[in-house]
């Protein structure tokens, strides 16, 4: 068991290093990636100007852009940039071939290197984002309550799990099919557009309002920021949280079926 | 006529360190450290129209560092040189014209599109005539063969043939004066011979001024009949293939065959045993003493054949290398070849 | 024969070789075609959600908008067709050492490194774009093409295309040039962003600042802007001067990044062995 526990540490802290090699520019990095914000300000403040009523949707300009800023803390949580087709191109490269050799959990390894890459980004992601949110603080409505509060955090930890897993259990289709990239595009526009991270879902017309509360995709940006500005409570959100944790069950499993099906096909096939 | 004149030619850059460890690796973030490194040290050189020279070196010696100022892909820190009278890092087009330089492990043909394409795109970019440019191209694949294969997109090429192309593309323009970095890495016995053959006839036609590094002794002792020793940024060896043997080596490989059964025990006496295989023996003897070690072993044994040789190039500039290397590592910074 | 290599002919051997490669990965050409095109076309469907809400954006109605959106997709598409792929090699290139061979040729380093690749998939959204002007055009109130549309809207197409080329390749060459493996070109996405947005949204105490960096400083204010209202708005004196502007704006940035991607070979050259 200790040894076990040694083992995943040492990935763990290879990863982190290896993240930190990769330091870029990373602060001023994050930094950049609130300049959308910024547009999207005006962009809304220019909206409500000519919209004349106060509101749109039960949203006011401040709701907006606290639902902005608070589904980019949320996709900070649940994008996992590069991990599906991380998992195809090592497929394709043969590099998978280690995890059917070596004693090490495929989709455990992955995890540690994603948690060490996200821990990495926290890190420094964290003075930006405080700054961000000190400078707009008066579009916030202000502290929920902690029930609440506690609810928005719990969702974003659902938020990464939901991410992580769908995620993995996409790459995994790729030990069938070996160019997934359009696939992942697909994917990609699909949680642009309905994970809200690029309106409140609210504006959606039906019958789309209601096909996309039948989706995973909400999950990842939508609801911990309607949980957060109090768009949905009590019940709703007790509901809405154990259907976000049984996303992320469904994945935790589909991802596990998927690579096992897919080690014995590409066992089979011969890399 | 010189084709090439080097005068205390210089080049230092810095790398970053990287250090150890994750706590290292953090405070990296906010600041590195850097090094300052001197790849070439001051060389002094001249070729001659015409020659064919060989560079050799450890890795990181500066041999493609020098390589890449004298084609004016980088400049120097310090020092002159004069290639066909151009200086090479003032790259007028009139210079990069009469010159051509290829890499062994890169390539610069696009990589899934047919090498004919890569070698229109040559003619194009050289302004070469298009007459010329056929009748180049024609004979330049005809030489190496590869006339066949010109259609076929270079990914699906193997390193021999994308390495002939990779040539056809570099004289396309009939240069004047060719740098060749280790042009056969890589490549299996029947393709280096291949590669050899075909630069010692080009450039016996052309009369051409080559340079070439190669960790190849073969390629050497094929092409050049001039060898330049760089180690550490320094010209150590300048001269012929075999003076190499005469400077860096007091030794001579004696070999000796007995007759049945009569192998002495006491070899040891005559020198270093390399290798006994009964009835075959192999000896290393000092070279002041080979002539008296000779006739004490004739005058006393039945020998049935018997042989004096120069120990291999190999070894020789094997045990050289080490040395060199060791002499560095008293200094405090190794030079990296980055390239 | 010339000293010089014959541009136009070195380049339509890239754009012709660039075809012949696409043409070899046809499936994925379809592939990147229909994904830039369903990506711009999500992003019209969020406006025509916002249009069910509100009449303008500032003075620019749904169609005038819709015009402004073309004009984006139309630009973009010429950048990322001949521009974007040499950029984002540019890293790559100095990373495998392929930079060496761009500076041993005989013809100009920033044109080769600059126009190598054509991304010919990328023009999917030109083509989408000019049918979304056929369609939005004649439904704006009282308005008319004229000779003026003709003769000018391709004309300063071309003009931010240069812009947005410029801080392209300076922010490219200005990675090579602090040494950094990570390219700053992501940037460029950041950056250009606020290119795609009407100017007057920029209004107030920051608003109006903001506008004027990106309409003095880093000019891609102009890109889309000056297009965009001269087919869509009638003219005014107002936008006049801007139009003007636009030229002078145009050759500055060209100058600022020939500037940074010499300053940036030079230190690659003093840097690299």
């Amino acid at each position: 068991m200790i040894a076990r526990v040694q083992t995943w540490w040492t990935i763990l802290r290879i990863c982190l290093e290896e993240r930190l090699v990769y330091r870029g520019d990373f602060a001023l990095g994050t930094l950049m990636r609130f300049l959308p914000i910024v547009t999207q300000i005006f962009l809304w403040t220019a909206i409500f100007a000519a919209a004349g009523s106060g509101k749109i949707e039960g949203y006011s300009r401040e709701d907006i852009i606290a639902y902005y800023l608070l589904t980019m803390l949320a996709r900070a949580f649940s994008s996992m940039p590069g991990l599906a087709s991380g998992i195809a191109r090592q497929v394709r490269e043969g590099e998978i071939k280690k995890f059917l050799i070596q004693p090490i959990d495929l989709v455990g390894f992955m995890l540690l290197a994603r948690i060490a890459h996200k821990v990495v980004y926290y890190a420094v992601a964290a003075g930006p984002f405080a700054l961000v949110y000190y400078l707009c603080r008066s579009y916030f409505p202000g502290w929920p309550a902690p029930d609440v509060f506690a609810a928005f955090l719990l969702s974003l930890a659902l938020a990464f799990a939901v991410g992580f897993f769908m995620e993995m259990t996409l790459g995994m289709i790729s030990f069938w099919f070996l160019e997934v990239s359009s696939l992942l595009f697909v994917y990609m526009l699909f949680t642009f557009f309905f994970s809200g991270h690029m309106f409140p879902l609210e504006i959606l017309p039906d019958p789309w309002r209601t096909i996309v509360d039948f989706l995973p995709f909400k999950y990842l940006a939508y609801f911990p920021a309607a949980v957060f500005l109090g768009k949905i409570e009590g019940d709703a959100m007790l509901f809405g949280l154990a259907v976000q944790a049984c996303w992320a069950l469904f994945f935790i499993v589909a991802c596990r079926v998927f690579m096992h099906r897919g080690f014995h096909r590409y066992s089979g096939y011969g890399g | 006529m010189n084709a090439i004149e080097i005068r205390g030619l210089q080049k230092s850059y810095r790398v970053y360190q990287k250090k150890e460890g994750l706590w290292a690796s953090l405070t990296g973030l906010f600041q590195r450290e850097y090094n300052e490194v001197e790849a070439v040290r001051g060389i002094d050189l001249d070729v001659a129209q015409g020659e064919f020279v060989a560079f050799l070196g450890p890795n990181g010696a500066g041999k493609t560092t020098t390589l890449k100022l004298l084609s004016g892909v980088i400049s120097p820190s310090g020092g002159e040189a004069h290639v066909l009278g151009h200086v090479p890092w003032k790259r007028e087009n009139e210079y990069r014209r009469r010159f051509a330089l290829v890499m062994g492990q890169k390539n610069q043909l696009w990589w899934d599109l047919p090498a004919q394409e890569s070698f229109q795109l040559h003619q194009k970019i050289y302004r070469i005539d298009p007459e010329q440019f056929r009748r180049t191209r024609d004979e330049l694949v005809d030489l190496l063969e590869v006339r066949h294969l010109l259609g076929q997109p270079v990914r699906e090429l193997s390193l021999g043939e994308r390495m002939k192309m990779e040539l056809t593309a570099a004289l396309l323009h009939s240069p004047e004066v060719l740098f060749l970095d280790e042009p056969t890495i890589g490549l299996d016995v029947v393709a280096q011979h291949n590669v050899q053959k075909f630069l010692k006839h080009y450039q016996a036609e052309r009369k051409i001024t080559i340079l070439l590094t190669s960790h190849y002794m073969k390629d050497v002792v094929a092409l050049c009949r001039r060898v330049v020793i760089i180690a550490q940024g320094e010209i150590k060896y300048d001269g012929s293939l075999a003076g190499i043997v005469d400077r860096f080596s007091g030794h001579k490989v004696l070999t000796l065959q007995f007759a049945d059964g009569r192998m002495p025990g006491d070899l040891a006496r005559y020198g270093d045993v390399l290798e006994i295989v009964e009835p075959k023996a192999r000896l290393r003897v000092a070279r002041s003493s080979i002539a008296d070690v000779l006739s004490s072993v004739l005058a006393n044994n039945t020998i049935e054949d018997v042989s004096v040789e120069d120990p291999p190039l190999e070894e020789v500039i094997a045990k050289m290398f080490a040395h060199t290397a060791n002499e560095k590592k008293s200094e405090a910074v190794l030079p990296v070849e980055t390239s | 024969m010339s000293h010089h290599p014959s541009y136009l002919g070195v380049f339509l051997t890239f754009a012709r070789n660039s075809l012949i490669r696409d043409m070899t990965f046809r499936a994925n050409f379809i592939i990147e075609s229909i994904s830039s095109v369903s990506w711009m076309i999500m992003n019209l469907g969020f406006y025509t959600l916002v249009y069910r809400k509100t009449t303008n954006i500032v003075d620019w109605d749904k169609y005038e908008f819709f015009v402004f959106i073309a004009t984006t997709m139309i630009v973009n598409s010429l950048v990322q067709t001949f521009f974007m792929p040499n950029a984002q090699e540019l890293s790559e290139l100095v990373r495998t050492g392929g930079l060496d061979f761009a500076l041993l040729k005989p013809i100009d380093t920033q044109f080769l490194v600059s126009l190598r690749r054509v991304n010919w998939s990328s023009l999917g959204n030109f083509v989408v774009a000019i049918l979304l002007l056929a369609y939005a055009l004649p439904r704006i109130d009282g308005w008319t093409l004229s000779i003026w549309h003709v003769l000018l809207y391709p004309l300063y197409i071309v003009l931010g295309v240069l812009i947005l080329y410029s801080v392209m390749i300076t922010l490219a060459a200005t990675s090579i040039w602090l040494g950094r493996n990570q390219s700053l070109y992501d940037f460029w996405f950041y950056l250009t962003n606020f290119s795609r947005y009407p100017m007057e949204i920029y209004e107030g105490a920051w608003g109006t600042p903001l506008r004027q960096v990106f309409t003095f400083v880093i000019p891609i204010l102009v890109v889309i802007n000056v297009p965009a209202r001269l087919l869509a708005k009638p003219l005014s004196s107002e936008f006049a001067w801007l139009g003007a502007f636009a030229f002078v704006a145009t050759v500055l940035c060209l100058a600022v990044s020939r500037w940074v991607f010499k300053q940036a070979l030079w230190s690659y050259r003093s840097a690299s062995s």
